[in-house]
């Protein structure tokens, strides 16, 4: 993770925001304060994240990692409320300097909330992509899945490996 | 083409594959998820133990956008590039091509286009709209998502240009390849996936610069309100004003060539030598017998729901000079149909009873949104007379 908050202190700095004053960011705080208290989230190999709510609700989005790599995002195109997605499927994409990078859902389940901000304002993702730049939610058909995805600790070390 | 026979000699290697192709077998080599493919007994294995990257160029035959944008999707869906990168040369008839995430509304002037006979379709890749004619070459350049480098397949093409005609192109901020400071000669855009990816850029070689600039225009009339993803618009010039021996034939050769010259790996121009570990160039034909599926895919291509339809949401509004002042239309368009349709009179004029901001419950409601939709708007709202509140603009109205 320690690279990674390097990074971020930078591209924050050369935006001219104090990234310590006004974080966008809790889970790297978090990780920063205390790299073993997770706030719960889940990552993919493919740097989308998810948070499940007591309702088995989860909330999907995507790394901070992902958010750098893929630049200034321009365009979010995400999944219709109501549409059953299967793990894996491509559910739209988003866009960012003439690229469209497709969007793929790390759970399974019925969409039952999209991030109208965010298709609003789509530099939301990039700006705050744990909290406010949320993609969407899905009300999970298949719990187990969850498993397979890796915890705070598990995804900074496969980061800072060579596999990403 | 002229390129063929004049590479003859460098090309003998790769008659076996040529022959090959030609009786629609090792064309899917690549392929691993088609499941009439993975069946097939002409299925070549994959690259010898070693692994050794290989690359083909292959060359479309159709001249169709929806037939070539077809074949681009079915090879990024079905192909496994692991081994095996490949450059996609094709060309179009006279069309369009917007961004995946643009509106066709707010890019061209819609209605012109048909009437000239130039196609509009949307492609899959992020970025703006362009013109596309015979005298403009696609190069679409396929490779796992993790070897997916626009500067590196942008380097190749700006290498050519200058080894073979002195010219020297840089990259820009967008990824477009210019000469003297601005003129755009190559538009870039491309589309990322799990596990594959392209990147496509055009270059323009002697499009019709006149019809390019004429399909581009506008409809002034429609005023948008979208979040969809803007064009910027550049100043561009045709590689055969440059160079007056850069012609089609010349510079497919030649950029295929350098392709092939190019190892992908460590970047670096390996010359001739790395020719040899190459499959060489391929004409395909973007047929069903050839790539099973296709014609369904060029279908969704060509179909309404997917060039208009995917429109991101948006509101169009039109003003109508009335004499007291201005009046607006609006309708909110998602997914291509008419949501919802509002009038705004100016203060002070009445529309029946009405004032102000007035709902409009009328036949294009739900309906597919074209710049028509306004004239059936219009022709709802003279079911009933718009006044003037004011008596004596009322008695001036009444003189007229």
């Amino acid at each position: 993770m320690e690279n990674n908050v390097v990074s971020l202190g930078r591209k924050l700095e050369h935006d001219g925001l104090c990234f310590f004053v006004s974080c966008d960011f809790p889970a790297v705080c978090t990780a920063q304060k205390a790299p073993s208290a997770s706030v719960g989230r889940l990552y993919t190999d493919k740097h989308e994240w998810v948070e499940v709510s007591n309702e088995n609700v989860a909330t999907v989005g995507i790394s901070h990692y992902a958010q750098e790599a893929l630049g200034d995002v321009v365009f979010a195109q995400l999944p219709s409320i109501g549409t059953e997605i299967k793990q894996h499927d491509e559910v739209g994409a988003l866009e960012s300097v003439k690229a469209a990078s497709e969007l793929y859902s790390p759970v399974s389940g019925k969409v039952v909330e999209v991030n109208t901000e965010v298709e609003n304002a789509p530099a939301l993702i990039n700006k705050a992509c744990y909290t406010q730049g949320w993609l969407f939610k899905v009300l999970l058909s298949n719990s187990d899945e969850l498993k397979s995805l890796m915890d705070e600790d598990s995804y900074s070390k496969f980061l800072k490996s060579d596999a990403h | 083409m002229a390129f063929a026979i004049q590479s003859a000699s460098k090309c003998a290697k790769f008659t076996s594959v040529l022959v090959r192709q030609g009786s629609g077998g090792s064309l899917l080599s690549g392929v691993t998820k088609h499941a009439a493919m993975a069946t097939s007994a002409d299925v070549l294995p994959p690259s010898t133990p070693g692994k050794e990257l290989s690359k083909s160029v292959f060359i479309s035959q159709s001249r169709d956008v929806f037939t070539n944008l077809a074949l681009e999707d079915w090879m990024y869906k079905n192909f496994d590039f692991t081994d095996h990168h490949i450059m996609l040369l094709w060309r179009n008839d006279p069309c369009v091509v917007v961004g995946r995430h643009q509106n066709p509304w707010v890019e061209v002037d819609v209605d012109l286009l048909e009437r000239k006979g130039v196609k509009l379709a949307r492609r899959n890749s992020g970025g703006g709209s362009v013109y596309h004619d015979p005298g403009n070459l696609n190069v679409s350049f396929f490779t796992p998502k993790a070897r997916y480098s626009r500067k590196h397949n942008l380097d190749i093409l700006a290498k050519t240009l200058e080894k073979e005609w002195n010219l020297s192109p840089e990259i820009n901020k967008k990824e477009d390849l210019i000469v003297d400071k601005q003129y755009k000669i190559s538009g870039t855009a491309s589309r990322l996936g799990r596990s594959n990816s392209y990147h496509h850029c055009t270059l323009l070689v002697n499009v019709e610069k006149a019809n390019l600039r004429a399909s581009l225009l506008k409809n002034e009339h429609l005023h948008i309100n979208s979040t969809a993803t803007a064009s910027v618009p550049s100043p561009t010039v045709n590689l055969s004003e440059l160079h007056p021996g850069i012609t089609m034939d010349a510079l497919m050769a030649a950029v295929g060539w350098q392709y092939m010259k190019t190892d992908d790996l460590t970047k670096s121009d390996k010359g001739w030598r790395q020719v040899q570990k190459q499959k060489g160039f391929q004409m395909v034909n973007p047929s069903e017998e050839w790539f099973p599926g296709i014609q369904k895919i060029r279908d969704e291509f060509a179909s309404w729901e997917w060039r208009y339809g995917k429109t991101p949401k948006f509101e169009v509004s039109r003003n109508y000079d009335i004499g007291w002042g201005l009046m607006q239309i609006t309708m909110n368009v998602e997914s291509g149909l008419v949501k919802d349709v509002h009038v705004e009179l100016p203060e002070g004029v009445a529309w029946g009873r009405m004032t102000g901001r007035i709902e409009l419950s009328t036949s294009v409601a739900n309906q597919r949104f074209t710049p028509a939709s306004f004239l059936l708007v219009e022709k709802a709202l003279k079911t009933q007379k718009l006044h003037s509140l004011h008596s004596d603009d009322r008695r001036q109205a009444a003189r007229a």
